[in-house]
């Protein structure tokens, strides 16, 4: 009778075996489903943004003759000169048969009206140039680059594009001459925002979002930390921190332009710190990242095992020593995670910068806390939204930049992570 | 040890900003419309290169919002100058006039056309304002001739005007909140009602019937909201040569290649044709200027002199590059004269 | 003096409830006299509760967690060098009463403790005892081992350093060695000081949470089986410490080995469901139990 029952039982056992390593085939196969989609989604992300973006990485150069005459130049007055009309002339001079206004303008559009400014900073640096013949590259309008790219095409009719056939003649007659060539574009690393294509660049935006994102950081993390800790180690566990506990969940949901508003009423209207600035787009983001912050640190608080409390407690540490040498240290990988979370999303916001003046156009590339800057995301924005068509590899260069700044810190932080990682 | 130096930092740094906060400003704040900024923008760009000054900073805030910030209050914690796709609103003047900012400097600075435009695969639209009523207005009249109202039944532009060729109304357009959006229900639409004897009549009688009927944009799926970026709009129609889409002049001067203008009323969208009144759709764009923050903020009486001169607004200048129209030559000279003599601002 | 209290108990509860049988073996006194033993259904403490020279002292300590009563009016005195086992079934209390000693109940949430408990003859529950030098003078060595996650020399170190015991480095690691010594652990981590104290064994775990509790030198320790997952050759070991010890300290001892119990202790007490049920001379509890309850349990009649 006993022996029947476990071998029944057995062949119960077999046949359930079966069901169950079908049940976990099936499991493996739909996680691996998911994360092949997932991988593949980010892949055409990543694809379609690098495939549009990385020719911004490349800028066309014109090489322009320019002789600097003593009766233009005058060495008192530098500051004052026409080097637009330095650069006109010697795109006269390369091209002498193009005749009419009309032409001379186009002829004119060929180079950027960047070309100017450099060459005005050059000779402000150098007055010696003067008097000598100087030969330039000078970054290419952005309608040539364009062509250069390829994103203008040849073969349309001429009133279908916006570089007509007397300008492809030129640009082909340059090539012949080996006097326009793509380079690497280091104004795209050097210089702020600009309404021209080819003189604009991402240092601004980037250094806006570096002074931001570190306020940010110096702000919410220990803010953060010192909450969850209060929250989960210290406070009484009684119907207002049940309270406070409810709204915190409830802010981080909230959505993040009322963080903007609240940022104007308070740092802006009240206590009147200044408009467009890092400072206070770090205090708003403060705001809007202290919830994550928070949550995530409680979270990875109440993982610690109890026993490590007690172990502390039991050779006679206080509380705030048991909290800070043992249960903290633990706790960090968790709160790291959450902070990195919370700088992703800080990092990637617009809504709430709307608010405080961070969407603006700012030429000038921030050089501390108080200087106007905006941030990534909002070039991004404002690129996207600009009528010129050079705008619109910057616009994936940017967003790709942004790419590589939030990798980046992810990086960082789990390194941090590593460091504090430990077994218990 | 880490934690709290982290956080005397951040206390100093908090304390110093707040110090130096309210002190001098020495750059340009500008706010306000959308529609102008990519104007306003060269020419700050331009004077912040070609002068000792800071680049100044314009936000992009939208005519009313910058109206709002601009009115505030005198002092460098408010902006000096807003810009706008409207004339300023009475009541805005008067608040202003409430906080103080009693002396304003108007100047209008050129014009911007609405244009209606399609992909190049498929050939141009000749519209009339009429017909875009017609196709687009949430209640039109009674086709019968009866002097009343009926939910738009029209689903392809042949239903509107038998001229017109048989595909689907879809118009992407602008949402409410945008200035573009104001200037297209007010110059297109009302101007296609008004063709219609008693709705014309309607506005003597009955104001606000009349701009119910001319303002309201039908919401069954004929017009789609396409959001504040024109840019994708023009993606948009790219992908779908059907559909016609609304903007400002300077994206279809910079898109020629992909997207053609819809004739309205007869006459093309051409720069020319804009700028000497011909086509019908177009609006002033302006800026206000602060009086009494010239000489507090360094550069400011300079911009205003970079943004009138020739070189910016002229018929050659480089606003033109962008799209933006010129005024006539007297306007212009007025305007300038304006400028120079900082006439004040009445209503 | 004891007997007086004890008869003077034993009859307060008489007049409470008792019935016609009770009544016959309802006092230790006649129990031990007609060599009879007090039923099941009673739940008081019989035998020795109290010592000459009692270093901490339990009066009226009752227990809750939450609606849970998981110490019923324990009374029991621990006396100088000795040690005390507690001996009792799975969820009898024991740990539950070891913790009330050092205070370490005031961490768990929902945990109430009431009644009086001395050490050297001061309220521990006092306003002017502070209860983190108490725990240092009330070491603990948990029923888990659970070693702080840092390497051997950091987890006995620990202690000293915060309470300034060790006034150099030197010092400092001659308290390691020798607390390290005396759990009998030094010569297997001698070589792997900085190793994590959670890459050791389960055992070995154990005897570097002894060896961190002893690190602080405490007056009294606190051990919740402190040998379940050791093998006899470490449990030996750690027997031959709490002998060592004994010298100097007073020593309580949770434990399911009888044997253990009979080994190392003088006195023992039986816990059952929450009450202290039986306490005496460890000989006489495991011989001559006075308590039916503390009979079936060293017969093996349950537990
Ligand atoms: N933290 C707690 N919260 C609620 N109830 C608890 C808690 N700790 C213990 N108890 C309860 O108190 C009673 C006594 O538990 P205790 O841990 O003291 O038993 P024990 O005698 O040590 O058992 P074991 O020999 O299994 O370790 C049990 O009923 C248990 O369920
Ligand atoms: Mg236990």
């Amino acid at each position: 009778m006993q022996k029947n029952n476990s071998v029944i039982g057995q062949e119960r056992i077999q046949k359930k075996l079966k069901q169950r390593y079908r049940a976990e085939k099936r499991f493996r196969r739909l996680g691996l489903f998911a994360v092949i989609t997932a991988l593949s989604f980010l892949a055409i992300l990543l694809i379609s943004i690098s495939s549009k973006g990385y020719t911004a990485f490349q800028q066309t150069y014109i090489k322009l003759e320019i002789p600097l005459s003593h009766e233009i130049l005058d060495v008192k007055n530098l500051a004052n000169a026409d080097y637009p009309g330095l650069v006109k002339a010697s795109l006269r001079q390369m091209f002498p048969d193009v005749k009419g206004r009309r032409d001379k303008r186009k002829l004119y559009g060929l180079v950027s009206t960047g070309a100017a400014f450099e060459l005005q900073d050059r000779i402000i640096e150098d007055p010696t140039l003067i008097g000598e013949k100087i030969s330039m590259w000078v970054p290419a309008s952005s309608d040539v680059d364009m062509f250069m790219k390829g994103q203008i095409p040849k073969n349309v009719s001429e009133n279908e594009r916006r570089i007509k056939d007397n300008e492809i003649e030129w640009i082909d007659w340059l090539q012949q001459e080996e006097r326009i060539e793509k380079r690497f574009n280091t104004v795209f690393f050097t210089a702020g925002d600009s309404r021209d294509p080819e003189l604009s660049g991402i240092r601004g935006a980037l250094s806006g979002s570096i002074f931001t994102l570190f306020i940010t950081l110096l702000l919410s993390f220990p803010i953060g930390a010192a909450t969850a800790v209060y929250l989960e180690e210290f406070a009484p566990k009684n119907k207002w921190t049940d309270l406070i506990e409810v709204n915190i969940n409830n802010l981080a949901a909230v959505p993040s332009i009322v963080f903007g508003l609240l940022g104007l009423a308070v740092f802006i209207n009240f206590f009147g710190l200044p408009r467009s600035v890092p400072l206070v787009g770090g205090l708003v983001l403060t705001l809007m990242t202290l919830p994550t912050i928070i949550i995530a640190g409680r979270a990875a608080l109440k993982a610690v095992p109890p026993s490590i409390r007690e172990a502390a407690l039991g050779v006679g540490a206080s509380p705030m020593q048991t909290v800070l040498h043992h249960v903290l240290p633990l706790a960090m990988p968790g709160m790291l995670t959450g902070t990195i979370i919370g700088m992703a999303q800080a990092l990637g916001e617009t809504a709430p910068l709307l608010m405080i003046g961070m969407v603006a156009f700012i030429v000038d590339v921030p050089g501390s806390f108080t200087d106007p800057s905006t941030v990534l995301p909002v070039q991004i924005f404002l690129w996207a939204d600009s009528p010129e068509r050079g705008f619109m590899e910057r616009t994936s260069a940017a967003i790709m930049v942004l790419l590589v700044f939030l990798i980046t810190m992810n990086a960082v932080a789990i390194f941090l992570r590593k460091r504090f990682e430990r077994r218990w | 040890m880490l934690k709290k130096t982290a956080a005397l930092a951040a206390a100093a740094i908090i304390a110093v900003s707040a110090g130096t906060a309210s002190a001098a400003r020495d750059y340009i704040n500008i706010v306000g419309s959308s529609t102008v900024y990519p104007f306003a923008t060269v020419v700050a760009e331009q004077f912040g290169k070609t002068t000792h000054f800071k680049t100044p900073k314009i936000e992009s805030t939208g005519s009313g919002g910058g109206m709002k910030l601009f009115c505030a209050g005198v002092g460098v914690e408010h902006p000096d100058i807003t810009n706008a796709s409207r004339r300023i609103k009475k009541s805005e003047f008067d608040k202003c006039q409430g906080n103080g900012v009693t002396d304003i400097l108007e100047v209008k600075i050129g014009y911007d056309g609405i244009v209606l435009a399609n992909s190049k695969k498929s050939s141009p639209m000749k519209l009339s304002r009429k017909d875009i009523f017609l196709a687009l207005a949430k209640d039109i009249p009674d086709p019968s001739g009866a002097e009343k109202l009926i939910p738009n039944p029209h689903q392809t532009w042949h239903d509107v005007n038998p001229a017109l060729p048989n595909i689907k109304i879809e118009v992407l357009g602008p949402p409410p909140t945008s200035g573009t959006r104001d200037a297209f229900v007010e110059l297109v639409m009302e101007g296609g009602g008004k063709k219609i004897g008693w709705i014309k009549a309607m506005k003597k009688k009955d104001k606000k019937a009349y701009k119910r009927i001319c303002h309201t944009v039908r919401e069954d799926g004929a017009y789609i909201e396409a959001g504040e970026n024109d840019n994708l709009i023009v993606q948009k129609l790219n992908a779908n040569p059907n559909a016609i889409g609304i903007f400002g002049f300077s994206f279809l001067d910079q898109n020629s290649d992909v997207i053609q203008g819809s004739i309205v009323d007869g006459v093309e969208p051409t720069f020319e044709a804009i700028a000497d009144g011909q086509y019908p759709v177009s609006r002033p764009l302006y800026f206000y200027a602060k009086k009494a923050h010239i000489g507090m903020v360094p550069g400011l009486s300079e911009y205003l002199n970079e943004f009138s001169s020739e070189k910016a607004w002229g018929e050659e200048g480089y606003l033109t590059d962008r799209g933006m129209i010129p005024m006539p030559d007297s306007e212009r000279k007025q305007m300038r004269n304006d400028v120079k003599t900082l006439r004040n601002l009445e209503m | 003096m004891e007997s007086i209290m004890d008869i003077e108990g034993a009859t307060l509860a008489d007049n409470i409830s008792m019935t016609l049988e009770q009544q016959a073996m309802a006092s230790d006194q006649e129990a031990i006299k007609k060599k009879t033993i007090v039923s099941r259904e009673d739940r008081r403490t019989v035998g020795e509760i109290y010592t000459e020279d009692p270093r901490m002292t339990c009066r009226n300590v009752n227990v809750h967690y939450g609606d849970n009563h998981a110490i019923i009016d324990a009374n029991i005195d621990i006396g100088r060098n000795e040690v005390l086992a507690m001996i009792g079934p799975s969820g009898c209390g024991k740990s539950t009463f070891l913790r009330c000693l050092n205070r370490m109940n005031d961490t768990v949430e929902g945990c109430r403790v009431t009644g009086e408990i001395t050490l050297d003859g001061q309220d521990i529950h006092g306003k002017n005892i502070d209860v983190v030098p108490l725990r240092a003078q009330i070491g603990m060595v948990f029923q888990k081992p659970n070693p702080f996650p840092k390497s051997i020399f950091d987890n006995v170190a620990y202690g000293p350093k915060i309470h300034g015991l060790a006034s150099n480095k030197s010092d400092l690691e001659e308290i390691v060695e020798t607390s390290l010594q005396k759990a009998g652990l030094w010569e297997e981590v001698k070589d792997r000081l900085n190793l994590p104290g959670t890459g050791l064994s389960g055992g070995q775990q154990q005897r570097l949470c002894i060896a961190r509790a002893i690190a602080v030198s405490p007056e009294v320790i606190l051990m919740d089986e402190p040998c379940s997952a050791l093998d006899p050759i470490a449990t030996a070991r750690i027997e031959e410490l709490i002998a060592e010890l004994r010298k100097q300290y007073s020593i309580v001892i949770v434990t399911h080995s009888m044997q253990q119990a009979a080994r190392v202790s003088g006195r023992t007490a039986y816990f059952h469901l929450g009450d202290l049920i039986e306490v005496g001379e460890t000989e006489r509890v495991f011989t001559n139990p006075r308590h039916q309850l503390t009979e079936d349990y060293i017969t093996g009649r349950f537990g």
